[in-house]
């Protein structure tokens, strides 16, 4: 059968760029994995072990300890306090945690978004953006170079994914189909503001200080209810549930590293659970 | 196996290979120039979508680097890719018989070109699983043997598909 496949040399062209860009990209394995994994876990068991007996280290988490009651968190974790579940990043992948502490690995990601009901999550790699089911079971896939910050948005029916690629904004519709690059950025703003000044951090909520510590934070993600903060702080080690107003309440998690394999980046909070 | 004009003999394709697990570009280059045309063609004649078609087709060049380091030298190269093409197209076409695209009023509709002649008309309304076996025979030009093993099913059901699948055309054309 003598055929060819319409716009064949533009696609060529075009898969080339991204496929050549994930071979650059890719990291060969030039000697048995078998010796690379000890090291690698006698490397950071020896990187975790210096960091919580540095003075620095030991200083900030007994001033969160003796201000806030620290629950001292072991490997099964903690369970949220209120519901939803907790979509996280670290160095080993992206983890889905739910409300009573339980938390499963799904891959290798570098972020991701929960779909606006909690039923699918959308995540990167080098040149991919890939849909999720909860279990971590790939739905679909798509191919662009370097795809970041994905945020998946829209109604039950319909939904879209906007995320940046090679310098464009670009979306695609929830079944993966109809990618295409927009000009305009949707999007949404960050919920609170974190401020740093004279070595500590504060987050700003409603125009107020909600929680104040030293060091820095890196994030304060609310929950999907809209009444509690998830303060990330990755100098103490911990992650600060906050919730502001009235009946101002605050639950601290320590040893965050240990139970993801280095300190994650909390990628979304949602509804289900 | 997979002889299209553009793919070279097995030991070039081997040196490919070894050179590219290296961490040589250019041989991986060479590795993509040469199986791009039937790994495209091949899912554009199952999901009659080009852009779907290119997509799926870099899809599986994306797998194959994640998996190069493991890959078996001694094995082509070919038929390993055209299975991941090929399934894939599969799983596309049906999941976009189950499932209409989403309305989307800003979205540019794909490029869907034309075909050129009724064969290939005819071809599309095909179902999947017909039109990969028929692809996979007459323009990847596989052994029935051969496909079976790329798609994980019995020689008997690649045959009976075969079969039916030519009966169909003749009878359209």
């Amino acid at each position: 059968m003598r055929f060819r496949a319409p716009g064949e040399q533009e696609a060529q062209e075009r898969a080339w760029a991204v496929v050549r860009r994930a071979y650059e990209e890719r990291e060969p394995v030039a000697w048995p994995r078998r010796h690379a994994r000890p090291l690698a876990a006698a490397a950071l068991v020896a990187a975790v072990a210096a960091a919580a007996l540095s003075p620095p280290g030991r200083s900030v988490v007994h001033s969160l300890r003796e201000a806030v009651g620290v629950k001292e968190a072991e490997p099964a974790l903690f369970s949220l306090p209120t519901r939803g579940e907790l979509l996280v990043t670290s160095r080993k992948g992206l983890w889905l945690v739910h409300r009573d502490g339980s938390k499963r690995l799904l891959g290798r990601y570098r972020d991701a978004t929960f779909s606006p009901h909690g039923l699918f999550i959308a995540a990167t790699r080098a040149n991919q953006l890939v849909a999720l089911d909860p279990k971590g079971n790939e739905r679909w896939t798509l191919a662009r170079p370097a795809p970041r910050h994905p945020v998946w948005t829209g109604t039950r029916s319909d939904t879209r994914i906007t995320y940046l690629s090679a310098g464009q904004l670009r979306m695609v519709a929830g079944d993966g189909t109809g990618d295409h690059v927009i000009t305009r950025r949707t999007l949404p703003p960050d919920p609170a503001t974190i401020r740093h000044r004279a070595g500590q951090s504060e987050v700003l909520a409603g125009g107020r200080v909600a929680f104040r510590g030293t060091g820095s934070f890196d994030q304060a993600v609310r929950s999907p209810d809209g009444r509690w903060l998830l303060v990330s702080w990755p100098t103490a080690d911990q992650w600060v549930f906050v919730r502001p107003g009235p009946k101002r309440r605050i639950v601290g998690e320590s040893r965050i590293s240990v139970q993801f394999g280095g300190f994650p980046r909390v990628q979304g909070w949602c509804c289900a659970g | 196996m997979g002889k299209d004009p553009q793919t070279p003999g097995g030991r070039d394709e081997r040196a490919w290979v070894r050179r590219a697990q290296a961490g040589s570009a250019s041989d991986f280059e060479a590795l993509f120039r040469a199986h791009w045309g039937p790994a495209y063609r091949a899912a554009y004649l199952v999901v009659r979508d080009a852009a779907a078609a290119e997509d799926i087709a870099q899809e599986g060049f994306l797998a194959a680097i994640r998996a190069l380091d493991r890959f078996d030298r001694r094995r082509p190269f070919g038929p390993w890719l055209h299975r991941i093409v090929v399934n894939r197209a599969i799983d596309w076409s049906r999941a976009r018989a189950l499932r209409p695209e989403a309305e989307a009023v800003d979205v540019p509709a794909p490029h869907r070109p034309e075909p050129d002649d009724e064969l290939l008309a005819e071809l599309g309304r095909l179902s999947p699983e017909h039109r990969a076996v028929i692809v996979l025979r007459y323009l990847l030009e596989y052994t029935p043997g051969e496909i079976a093993e790329l798609l994980e099913l019995p020689r008997g059901t690649v045959n009976s598909r075969l079969r039916r699948g030519l009966d169909t055309l003749k009878e359209r054309l």
